[in-house]
């Protein structure tokens, strides 16, 4: 008997073909999106999270900028001394610091030829200590780490083809760098980073990357480019950190804001009066990067979810356009014997028929879409080269938004269905069979 | 069992719209005896067709009886009313109302559809009945792709799938041609040679003759010939 109904209302459906087909389209893109949506901004939510994975979790960056909930750094003024890097060094909660030096440079020269690096702004080459390969979680392909205060250079994957894929740099090669302020100074090639998929500051999308000892790169530049104050001081804008462990990441924050706060520092003296110390954690970023991922996925999501309200209106709508056409025949069942729950059924079957073949063809449809967007993303990617060019997004698919999309595709499905069929049960044969 | 398949009794029915009340069967007595061949005649708003829908079981009096078939419609829930109309009343209406989505041949078993029983014996029923009306040809056309004559003979065919004691008729061949409404009323009349009751509601005098009694009706009573 259920059945026998069922199989009338796919006979109905089936004899208003473009009307079915309509209906349907309406649920179909609202799971679909509310799926593609949920996908895709996980996909990217999580290749995001990896790229801003600069560190390890242990890991945090010092500066200056603007404290309170919601810190932000401003890397303007170099204010951290090696005094400042020292007494960081002795905290009880930090395990190793590395101080970070800008050195712009203009040209890379190499001894068999006089090739101009192409000029393109932000050329850098940044100044530290060996102990920054740990906190920035790299690894040396080939070679080893330079030693302070010999003219010695680790350089990254991007550079290694500076001068062109058939004359590639090798560990042991020494190369001619050409500061912005004129000075040319000899370094040894001594090591060749591992290419990594994450973001970091050495493979950034403009600058091929070159890490250097402060000794000699850093403390010859800088002491002769600043303003009166520090004319004398070797002195740092950032310092990468990492403290002991992950649960020793908020003290080694605290005793590191205590100690630049505290009058005892360096930097305390340099400072710009309006700005503060700030120190960013990796978990900090991480839950950052999270939160605003978070706000986007929701917006959208409600957006999809609100397509998906307009398909179940124009479920109800057509249905009630249907149950209008059909008042006649509904009399006709009436008066050949159908009772009201035959007909309620018979136009619920329909609704629930659209709202579940919706969510099928929805979830498929937003499968092989969400696969596609990432696809799509991917390929991007790869166009932009750089940093980005080894990583890939991975296609996550949340199950649950699945389940989600469907059950709401059923139900809306359902629930338009409900007023259309109840009009159509409660009908007065009498009247329904006079219908023209 | 009473020799009677229709028994009414009394019978009015009042309608009200808004604070007019307006008297569409007054005070009206009739015993149809099974096998009988019944015209009910009358001109529009003369009643025979409100006393048609009661007699269909697809309205209920305001006051007075009504028995079908030993049934008394007054006191049944719409429930059983519908299980009533489906099991005792063949309907046959002026334009057909086959539902133009399904077959002829589901056309025909829609009836059993919706009091059971499963779909082989459904299907061979609704088989011999279209052969009955001579459309043994035509299972598998929809409504539209047949004419008028054979609509109306499907129709009937459906009017007979759950075996009804009575046939109910409303203006058969209103919709047809003379020479189809001929062949419709014949149909009607072997039908009523194989022991059905017939109830044919029309204003068309010349239909009378196919009937053993004619009710006429004006201004909601009834006086029989």
């Amino acid at each position: 008997m259920l059945h026998d109904i069922f199989v009338m209302a796919l006979d109905a459906m089936k004899s208003y073909k473009i009307r079915t087909f309509l209906t349907l389209i309406g649920v179909i893109i609202g799971v679909a999106s509310v799926i593609m949506v949920t996908t895709a901004g996980g996909s990217v939510s999580g290749f995001i999270a990896e790229q801003w994975n600069i560190f390890n979790p242990t890991g945090m960056v010092i500066g200056t900028g603007t404290g309170g909930a919601t810190p932000q750094l401003q890397i303007r003024s170099a204010v951290f001394t090696a005094n400042d890097v020292e007494k960081i060094q002795q905290l009880s909660s930090i395990k190793t610091i590395a101080p970070l030096g800008v050195v712009p440079l203009n040209k890379i020269l190499i001894r068999n030829g006089f090739l101009n690096w192409e000029s393109r702004p932000g050329q850098t080459m940044y100044a530290s200590t060996p102990s920054l390969l740990e906190i920035l979680n790299l690894k040396l392909a080939e070679g080893t780490m330079f030693e302070e205060g010999k003219n010695e250079v680790v350089i990254s994957q991007n550079v290694v083809e500076t001068f062109g894929k058939d004359k590639p740099l090798h560990v042991g090669d020494t190369i001619y760098l050409r500061r912005v302020d004129g000075i040319t100074l000899e370094a040894k090639i001594v090591g060749i980073l591992e290419q990594s998929s994450q973001f970091n500051m050495f493979n950034t999308l403009s600058t091929p990357g070159i890490i250097c000892p402060t000794k000699p790169y850093y403390s010859s530049y800088f002491g002769s480019n600043v303003g009166t104050v520090l004319k004398r001081v070797v002195a740092y804008t950032v310092l990468l950190a990492e403290a002991t462990d992950t649960n020793h990441v908020l003290d080694a924050q605290n005793q590191i804001l205590n100690y630049l706060n505290n009058g005892g520092s360096d930097a305390g003296k340099y400072k710009d009066q309006n700005s503060d110390f700030v120190v960013i954690t990796q978990q900090y970023i991480l839950v950052r990067v999270d939160q605003i991922m978070s706000i986007i996925r929701t917006y959208i999501t409600a957006i999809a979810l609100i397509s998906l309200m307009i398909g179940g209106i124009g479920i109800a709508n057509i249905m009630f356009a249907t149950v209008t056409e059909r008042t006649r025949e509904i009399g006709t069942m009436m008066a050949i014997g159908a009772k009201r729950r035959d007909i309620l059924q018979l136009f619920l079957y329909q609704s629930t028929i659209i709202g579940l073949l919706g969510g099928l063809i929805g979830c498929i449809l937003g499968a092989s879409g969400s696969w596609f967007v990432v696809d799509l993303l991917n390929r991007n990617i790869q166009n932009l080269g750089g940093a980005f060019s080894t990583g890939n997004i991975q296609l996550t698919y949340a199950p649950e938004w699945f389940i989600i999309a469907s059950i709401v595709g059923i139900f809306i499905g359902i629930a338009a269905g409900i007023l259309p069929a109840r009009k159509a049960a409660k009908m007065d044969p009498v009247v329904a069979l006079r219908y023209e | 069992m009473s020799e009677y398949v229709i028994e009414i009794d009394r019978l009015t029915k009042i309608y009200q719209t808004g604070k007019t009340e307006f008297k569409a069967l007054d005070n009206i007595s009739v015993k149809i005896k099974k096998g009988d061949f019944v015209a009910i005649m009358g001109p529009s708003g003369s009643g025979k067709s409100t006393l048609m829908n009661i007699i269909g079981c697809l309205d209920r009096p305001t006051a007075g009886t009504i028995l079908i078939d030993g049934e008394n419609i007054s006191i049944v829930t719409d429930n059983e009313l519908a299980e009533i109309r489906g099991r005792k009343i063949g309907f046959i209406f002026q334009k057909f109302n086959l539902i133009p989505s399904m077959t002829a041949l589901k056309n025909i078993a829609l009836p059993m559809v919706f009091l059971g029983g499963s779909k082989a014996d459904r299907e061979r029923r609704a088989a011999d009945l279209l052969g009955k009306v001579g459309l043994s040809n035509w299972a598998t056309h929809r409504p539209p792709e047949l004419s008028g004559g054979q609509q109306q003979r499907v129709a009937i065919a459906r009017a007979l799938s759950n075996n009804p004691e009575i046939i109910l008729a409303d203006e058969p061949t209103g919709n047809l041609d003379t020479k189809t409404g001929e062949q419709i009323m014949e149909l009607l009349v072997a039908l009523n040679k194989e022991g059905k009751t017939v109830l044919l509601v029309t204003h068309a005098i010349s239909l009378k003759r196919f009937a053993n009694r004619v009710i006429n009706m004006l201004d909601g009573e009834a006086t029989e010939e």
